[in-house]
């Protein structure tokens, strides 16, 4: 059995394969792709295997339920993501330093840099405007660490935290968290509460309250969907791309029992599965830039509200 | 604050259950559950990561490296402002020194011009002086020329009385009375003269 890059480290996944075709019945496609998509409790490993991982550490949070803390495949690659960060920042920031005095950039500091520089001048300062430099820091942390967790899905024994509707939701919930701390911090408690509460100026009485009736559902879930649109966004992208190059790299196995179809099936599917390989590392830069992009673009919103 | 409490329990009860029954019904077509399960647990890990990430990174990578960039902007930009500056200055300068030369070419001609005018003053003094000198120095000799004539004219009429006299008395000595004579002949010497000055006078002139 030939392996496919994506395929590579797959152990359970070739297994499943493997055993179809010996047990002669049907290959699972759906299992397929789940297995690479899903959350899971344990990691894959190159050479070691599957290390499952620790189950069962349950935190009883009240009204909200239990909430199992368990480490699972996601919580680990996403902490692996961070960590990718802090092993390529920390050393840059240091040489940036270093060589402050009098000396131009280059090298690798240079081009991240540039990437950093425009975050910095295009995205933040232009959709934030006055004050946007307090959040470029939380901009370019989203953008990179989100640019890491996407990339990581494309690596052999990988798997992408952010085709994760819990990850997503979870950094989107930040993002919601600094729009609105930063439309408090903007507008002052009263303009605030006129990004809820609004009604026309100039109005009175009855017309005031029945606009105050119309517009303020509109806008509370003007509030509610922003950052709904992260999250399915980013996670709709993630997992279309990789369920797409799964479903590729399945066709094989479809065609497995026909032998003559299989070879021409395995050299399309392969030529299909790269060309969407590289699609898929344009895609995870351009949904990390987007994420970031979006939440600057509201934090500039709602800081310029009315 | 208990009304509060129990309106956010039961908001959080509600978000949760309203799901739970959707993702059971997913769960049991397959696989596809898997896909839209919500993990609380697993928010709460990229949460807790996110920040973390924020925090470090923040402190150690955005912080220097957007403060070395500002510092090495900024030192640009006081550099090109300093350019900038300078090059006014210069063109300041470079106006002010063709001013100057512009004057100091004009005050040049200006010397040039006063002194060839206090020389034309100069020479037309000297010629004035030169011309009156002379005019005077022709009077003078003319003045001189004058009495030198009178007193010579004077003389002649004195001798040529004498002469006359002399000529007169030997030719006539014995016949005439003295007295008489010598009074015809100056008679007659005086209307002489009074011709001659008519005579000097058309002359002179």
């Amino acid at each position: 059995m030939s392996v496919r890059p994506w395929m590579m480290g797959r152990p359970a996944a070739q297994g499943t394969a493997e055993h179809a075709a010996e047990a002669g019945g049907e290959f699972d496609m759906g299992e397929l792709i789940m297995h690479h998509l899903a959350d899971a409790n344990e990691l894959e490993l190159p050479f070691v295997g599957a290390l499952h991982l620790p189950t069962g550490w349950l935190l009883d949070a009240g009204p909200l339920g239990v909430i199992d803390l368990a480490p699972t495949k996601h919580v680990v690659l996403m902490g692996f993501a961070a960590l990718l960060c802090v092993i390529f920042f920390l050393p840059l920031a240091r040489t940036a330093r270093k060589r402050r005095e009098g000396k131009a950039p280059g090298g690798m500091g240079g081009a991240i840099e540039a990437v950093i520089l425009y975050f910095r001048d295009e995205v933040v300062r232009r959709s934030i405007g006055h004050g946007a430099d307090a959040y470029t820091p939380f901009i370019l942390t989203l953008f990179f660490f989100v640019l890491s967790m996407n990339l990581l899905g494309l690596v052999p024994w990988g798997g992408s935290a952010t085709g994760n509707l819990s990850v997503t939701a979870a950094l989107a919930f930040c993002s919601f968290i600094v729009i609105e701390v930063s439309g408090m911090r903007g507008l002052g408690p009263r303009g605030y509460m006129r990004t809820i509460f609004f009604a026309p100026e100039g109005m009175s009485g009855l017309a005031r309250a029945a606009m105050l009736m119309i517009f303020t559902p509109v806008e509370l879930l003007g509030k509610l969907t922003k950052p709904f649109a992260l999250t399915i966004r980013l996670f709709a992208n993630m997992t279309a791309g990789h369920t797409l190059i799964f479903a590729l790299g399945g066709l094989i196995f479809v065609f497995m029992n026909i032998l003559a179809a299989a070879a021409g099936v395995a050299v399309a599917s392969t030529l299909m599965g790269t060309a969407v390989m590289v699609l898929e590392v344009f895609v995870a830069f351009l949904q990390a830039y987007i994420f970031a992009l979006l939440t600057s673009v509201f934090i500039g919103l709602i800081r310029h509200a009315h | 604050m208990k009304y509060w409490n129990d309106c956010a329990r039961v908001a959080v009860l509600v978000l949760i259950a309203v799901p739970r029954p959707l993702l059971a019904a997913e769960e049991a077509e397959g696989g596809g559950a898997a896909l839209f399960d919500v993990n609380l647990g697993l928010s709460l890990w990229t949460v807790v990561v996110f920040v973390l990430l924020l925090v470090v990174l923040g402190k150690f990578a955005w912080g220097p490296i957007l403060e070395v960039a500002q510092t090495r902007e900024q030192r640009i930009q006081s550099a090109l402002d300093e350019a900038a500056l300078m090059q006014a200055e210069a063109t300041t300068l470079l106006e002010e020194h063709r001013a100057q030369l512009a004057q100091s070419r004009r005050q040049a001609q200006d010397i040039v011009n006063e002194g060839k005018a206090a020389g034309e003053l100069v020479r037309k003094g000297i010629e004035e002086k030169a011309r009156s000198e002379g005019q005077a120095l022709i009077e003078r000799a003319k003045r001189e020329i004058d009495r030198e004539k009178d007193v010579a004219l004077d003389e002649i009429r004195q001798r040529s009385v004498d002469l006359a006299l002399a000529a007169t008395a030997r030719l006539i000595r014995e016949k005439l009375d003295p007295e008489k004579d010598r009074h015809l002949v100056v008679g007659y010497l005086d209307e002489l003269s009074r011709q001659g000055e008519g005579q000097d006078g058309s002359a002179g002139t």
